[in-house]
């Protein structure tokens, strides 16, 4: 069995985030670089798996500058058996669709039964690379998985839905992934599994061997958001914040009238 | 008229007598040493470990420890009663030694007889004395055992048979004293240097020769049966301690106090980190078990024992002993269960008092090494996502690295990358760097530094988390590599002194980083502003009496024996101390301790709320610490405790700043 | 200009997120026609065309004869903008249609200005602009982004769809929330707590002032996955989406999921201890201060109105 997990390095969200020089995207400065909450389910869901069954494969694909190697080897570590870096220093620049059909290029003559993915990113967020490497390779999806099992070529999953509500799904292999929050709770690597991550091969593969189509959409912009209502901020003794928000409560809303 | 007696009188020294005594006695030193050699080979299952360097000193500190008793004097009640038994034993050991000397060896062979004239008096009377001494002590142990009996003392057949045997031996004796006296000595000079064994014969003085005679004969070879008894249970009861704990003193860890082994990690060859089997100890953890004599005084002062949480530290030594000796295959985590190792908040109570030279701690850090490098496990969630955290962004509380240096923008002060000739490198830690509640004190160090014309230097963003916390959580991997940047970092602007406000930073920075090839001087502040104070840099003006009370951190006081620098400082800003029910080495852990501040306290009640309720008690309406990690768990704790607004947690550099001579 | 709306239809019911689609039509001045796998008995109250499969035959989730039934109707209204709700539903099936169709696709759009569609990044800490170089482009509209300006109205014209394409996957029903829960969709005030109450016996305080404001605590996931209160008692994306006249969020910095849960409240109180936490940017009125303090206070004060 033939299993891949596609992962992105992403700030952690708590970063002290600048805007770059151009204003299109976040500066790369001060920034703590992790890998995606999302991708950590996945990864944690395709070794589960391949503990599952016997003789499986386990790829972990990244795309991305030289950093990505970093958060590569803790997947590998994580129990992935081999990894391709897909070396692209401007990967910020290319929009999902993009992505998307270089991840679908390299799986496309590999035959891979199961590929997992986050159901986004934390950064770009737009929760559409699984489905587009999904419908690109013909195969189905699923998305925003909460559960996950794999019995002869069957797959059942369960999909989040809004208001707590879970969805029923089956399908067969091949099929696509993408993983939720609330899936698993990633393992953390254990030491010898670290050391073993060091030898695992980590094939470093140039984009444009891959990239061969161009972008549907780009962002001319990135901004901080303005606050809402002028979002009036209140410092000061306990006491007398309860009273300014007290007078504020009367004025503004119905609720302690 | 000769002041001696007749050694053999009555019982005679014939072959007869003299053949089976000596086959009894040598036979019991057969199975004594065929007792402990059977342990030995237990003990040998453990890994090396080098316990005999530095052996002179080892001797010394072995003989005195044990002549002096003065590890066990460090509780008063059983300490002095245990004491004064020993002593009394002692005694009646080293005199029972003479007599065979003497009646076996010197007098048939040399014709040489020593214990005569005022030698013999003074032989009998200490003999006498300490006979009764120990049998009074004993009755004292006996009552405090079976009678009184404090919480958590377990009593087990051994303590029953050490009793009994004991208190047997001490009165035969007496009796075989007193049935001699009634025949020989009673109406002459010499009885009055017997004076217990008088009380004796008088009291079998109606008896006539005849039977005083056979009574003397029967109960001298119950004596010596009930003596062969007890040398040969020695090392199949608890009167092994006699030897191991003994033994134990030479076999101490000598230091420095809290040294953890810095792993190999590189290690191509280690299939497994940390402890999880009893092959993975090593043969001191082995023996420290066969060392301990369940005192239970580990266990009084455990926080986390304290607050009904599962851990005992005797009962994990104890633990290990039984694995060691019943079922050596056995999984010594699964045996002392996950939820007391993760307990521990290695505030070194137990180790700091235990008579018996035992080392707790390490034990169950090592098996959470093993848990967490070789099964990723950790107490909780919180704790992975903490740890997680150090690697990602260099703390604990998940704050974006580049915010690290932010508090010290007002107040001016440099960072290394800008301007590295500094007095000191005021290495911050993660919490006076991000929490808000501690920041405050980085602030007053800082002013406090500035008052002194001390220069300071920070290292800002590039600073990480020590690896205190990881460490003590048994991440050694991501402690070392932490320990490793700061290590770089540090040399690369060759820094001469680095003063720390967390006294886990501290003790990290100042021994452990030792072991990763790190040699610059490192103070806690307070001994650094101690220093100021006493070259005349810092002087303080006493404000208003405010009633407060100090709280010893463990990785100041216990961990490196500081704990007069605190006290000074507040001495010398007019703050007079109502001490605690226990501070000092006695200090109680605020519960940060061990990695535990990334934890959620799931089980039993908080220990931060026990130690502030200890506070309370004093009348103090000032709670002062001088360790981050205390301060915010005394936060968090009066606000648990009810006790807000009575009772104010303070670092003892806010208490400074506000005194600073204008 | 003209729009396609994937409205949608779950157990039985229209969601109410299906309006959210026409009032961000009604907003661009947009002409529109809805899509909607759904049943002829819940029609939305939609004044237009509304092309209609019928779930019986098709299935809830059913994404690739979905996908089938939506491009038939693309091919045959010529749609600028195919709209859908940025939801479990939405965002599975917009990727299909927009690779279909070779367009873009730009996710939870919060707003549209000058015709640029505007979508949040990095957990809503930063905007971005996006501009789709295609002719036809893919919306996903974040929930409670475009609110309809009254109650909906209308009757649509029904244009029955049919389509023969097998399906991928197959839909075996739902696992409801787990029960015993209370429904804070109707509560008026509520008092949500967040990761920031520290431990789970704070929350009391939280209901406290729940209660003394007559209204209904609710918590953020995390605090939910901790299990320091019920998943009933969720905000947000994954659990319940939420409008009431009062929300003080406590401790809550402010995560995307639970962002878009409790937009729609009228006033927005945030207590937090951190003055740039997200939470703020939706926030009338942010408290920097421990809540552990601050809501205790509150409470006292107003029990004694």
């Amino acid at each position: 069995m033939k299993i891949l997990v596609c992962i992105k390095q992403v700030p952690d969200m708590e970063s002290k985030f600048k805007l770059n020089s151009e204003g299109n995207w976040y500066d790369n400065s001060d920034l703590a670089w992790r890998m995606n909450e999302y991708d950590e389910y996945a990864v944690e869901q395709a070794v589960q798996l391949k503990t599952q069954v016997d003789e499986a494969d386990l790829t972990v694909l990244s795309i991305g500058p030289d950093r990505v190697k970093e958060m590569m080897k803790k997947a590998l570590a994580m129990g992935c058996d081999r990894g391709a870096h897909i070396s692209d220093d401007d990967s910020f620049k290319k929009d999902p669709y993009e992505i998307a059909s270089i991840i679908a290029a390299f799986a496309k003559d590999k035959e891979f039964d199961l590929i997992f993915t986050g159901m986004q990113s934390q950064d770009r967020g737009s929760g559409q690379v699984g489905v587009l490497v999904a419908e690109t390779l013909g195969i189905p999806s699923i998305t925003t998985i909460v559960d996950f099992a794999f019995a002869a070529g069957q797959i059942t999953a369960k999909r989040e839905l809004e208001g707590g509500i879970k969805a029923l799904i089956k399908t067969t292999a091949p099929a696509l992934l993408t993983c939720q929050l609330g899936l698993n709770t990633p393992r953390y690597p254990t030491l010898p599994n670290i050391m073993k991550a060091k030898k695992k091969e980590l094939l470093s593969i140039p984009v444009a061997e891959l990239h061969k189509v161009a972008s549907k959409q780009e962002t001319a912009r990135m901004y901080f958001p303005e606050k809402r209502g002028g979002g009036l901020v209140l410092e000061g003794a306990v006491g007398n914040l309860a009273d300014q928000l007290i007078k504020i409560l009367k004025d503004k809303t119905g609720v302690l009238a | 008229m000769e002041f001696t007696r007749e050694i053999y009188w009555n019982v005679g020294s014939s072959v007869g007598v003299l053949i089976p005594m000596y086959l009894l006695t040598l036979t019991a030193f057969a199975v004594l040493c065929y007792g402990f050699w059977q342990r030995v080979k237990v003990y040998r299952l453990g890994q090396e470990l080098n316990r005999t360097d530095q052996l002179d000193r080892r001797i010394i500190d072995t003989v005195r420890s044990i002549l002096l008793q003065s590890k066990l004097l460090r509780v008063a009640g059983p300490g002095w009663t245990h004491a004064f038994f020993f002593w009394g034993f002692l005694l009646l050991f080293i005199g029972t030694c003479l007599i065979v000397v003497q009646a076996d060896f010197t007098d048939p062979l040399f014709d040489i007889k020593f214990l005569t004239g005022t030698f013999y008096k003074l032989f009998s009377i200490t003999l006498d004395i300490a006979g009764l001494v120990a049998i009074v002590m004993l009755a004292g142990l006996f009552i405090r055992r079976y009678i009184v009996r404090p919480e958590g003392l377990e009593n087990t057949k051994d303590d029953l048979l050490m009793h009994g045997l004991l208190f047997a031996i001490l009165v035969t004796g007496f009796v075989i004293e007193g049935a001699r006296m009634a025949v020989t000595e009673l109406g002459t000079p010499l009885a009055i240097w017997s004076p217990v064994g008088l009380v004796f014969a008088k009291a079998m003085a109606a008896l006539d020769h005849e039977a005083l005679r056979s009574l003397h004969k029967t109960t001298w070879w119950l004596h010596l049966l009930l003596v062969i008894g007890f040398i040969i249970s020695i090392p199949f009861s608890k009167f092994r301690h006699i030897f191991t704990t003994s033994a134990n003193y030479l076999f101490a860890d000598r230091g420095p106090k809290g040294n953890m082994v810095t792993l190999d990690l590189e290690d191509e060859a280690a299939e497994s980190f940390g402890t999880a089997h009893l092959t993975d100890l090593s043969w001191k953890d082995i023996f420290d078990a066969d060392a301990c004599t369940v005192c239970k005084r580990c266990q009084d002062r455990c926080p986390a024992y304290a607050t009904d949480k599962p851990l005992s530290p005797m009962k994990v030594v104890n633990q290990i002993g039984e694995v060691a000796f019943t079922s050596p295959e056995a999984n010594l985590i699964e045996t002392v269960s996950t939820d007391v190792l993760w307990a521990c908040t290695t505030c070194r109570a137990c180790q700091e008092i235990c008579p018996a030279s035992i080392e707790h701690v390490n034990k169950i850090l090592d098996m959470r090494r093993n848990l967490v490098l070789m099964e990723g496990e950790f107490p909780g969630e919180e704790v992975m996502t903490a740890v997680n955290q150090v690697e990602v962004n260099g703390n604990p509380l998940g704050i974006g690295y580049a915010t690290r240096g932010d508090w010290a923008a007002e107040l001016g002060v440099k960072l290394l990358s800008e301007d590295p000739d500094v007095d000191i490198l005021y290495f911050v830690g993660c919490y006076a760097s991000f929490d808000k509640r501690n920041q405050a004190i980085a602030k007053a160090f800082i002013k406090l530094c500035m008052a002194a014309g001390v220069k300071v230097g920070i290292l800002g963003k590039e600073e990480k988390c020590c690896g205190e916390p990881v460490r003590k959580m048994g991440n050694e991997y991501l402690y070392q590599s932490v320990a490793a940047e700061n290590i770089a970092l540090i040399k690369q602007y060759r820094v001469k002194q680095i003063v720390t406000t967390c006294p886990h930073c501290f003790n990290t920075l100042a021994k452990d980083y030792r072991d990763l090839d790190f040699d610059t001087p490192v103070e806690h502040y307070t001994v650094f502003l101690e220093k100021l104070l006493g070259e005349g840099r810092l002087k303080f003006t006493p404000g208003e009496a405010i009633s407060c009370t100090y709280h010893d951190s463990c990785y100041l006081g216990r961990y490196n024996d500081i704990y007069e620098a605190p006290r000074a400082l507040l001495a010398a800003a007019g703050i007079k101390l109502n001490e605690m029910i226990k501070s000092r080495a006695e200090s109680f852990c605020c519960g940060a301790g061990g990695g535990r501040i990334m934890a959620e306290e799931k089980l039993g009640s908080r220990i931060s709320e026990t130690r502030v309720k200890m506070a309370a008690e004093t009348d103090a309406s000032t709670l002062i610490s001088s360790c981050p990690f205390c301060l915010t768990m005394f936060e968090d704790g009066v606000k648990g405790a009810e006790l807000e607004g009575q009772l104010t947690p303070k670092d003892i550099t806010e208490i400074l700043v506000e005194r600073l001579e204008a | 200009m003209k729009t396609l709306l994937v409205a949608e239809y779950r157990d039985g019911k229209l969601l109410n997120s299906s309006y959210e689609l026409v009032a961000f039509a009604q907003q661009l001045g947009a002409e529109s026609a809805m899509f909607l796998v759904g049943a002829e008995s819940v029609l939305p109250a939609y004044n237009g065309t509304l092309y209609l499969a019928d779930v019986g035959k098709y299935g809830e989730y059913n994404p690739a004869v979905h996908k089938q039934l939506l491009l038939d109707v693309i091919a045959k209204e010529q749609p600028d903008m195919v709209v859908f709700s940025h939801s479990s539903y939405g965002w599975d099936l917009a990727p299909r249609i927009a690779l279909a169709l070779n367009a873009a696709q730009i996710s939870e759009v919060v707003d549209i200005i000058d015709g640029v569609p505007v979508a949040p990044a990095c957990n809503s800490k930063l905007r971005r602009d996006v501009k789709a170089k295609t002719e036809q482009i893919i919306l996903t509209l974040q929930g409670g982004a475009f609110g309809l300006e009254g109650a909906p109205n209308g009757t649509p014209t029904v244009v029955p769809i049919d389509t023969d394409v097998a399906a991928q996957v197959e839909f075996c029903g739902y696992e409801e929330a787990e029960a015993g829960g209370v429904d804070l969709s109707r509560a008026e005030v509520i008092v949500s707590a967040g990761r920031g109450i520290g431990k789970p016996e704070n929350l009391a305080i939280i209901e406290a002032l729940a209660k003394a404001l007559k209204g209904e605590y609710g918590a953020s996931r995390p605090v939910v996955d901790s299990e320091w209160a019920d998943h009933s008692r969720q905000v947000g994306t994954t659990g319940q989406t939420v409008s009431p006249k009062l929300y003080i969020a406590c401790g809550i910095s402010g995560a995307i999921q639970h962002l878009a849960g409790m937009k729609k409240s009228e006033f927005v109180v945030a207590i937090n201890t951190d003055k740039d936490a997200p939470i703020g940017e939706v926030a009338d009125v942010l408290i920097v201060a421990d809540l552990k303090e601050f809501v205790p206070s509150l409470t006292a004060k107003i029990q004694a109105l």
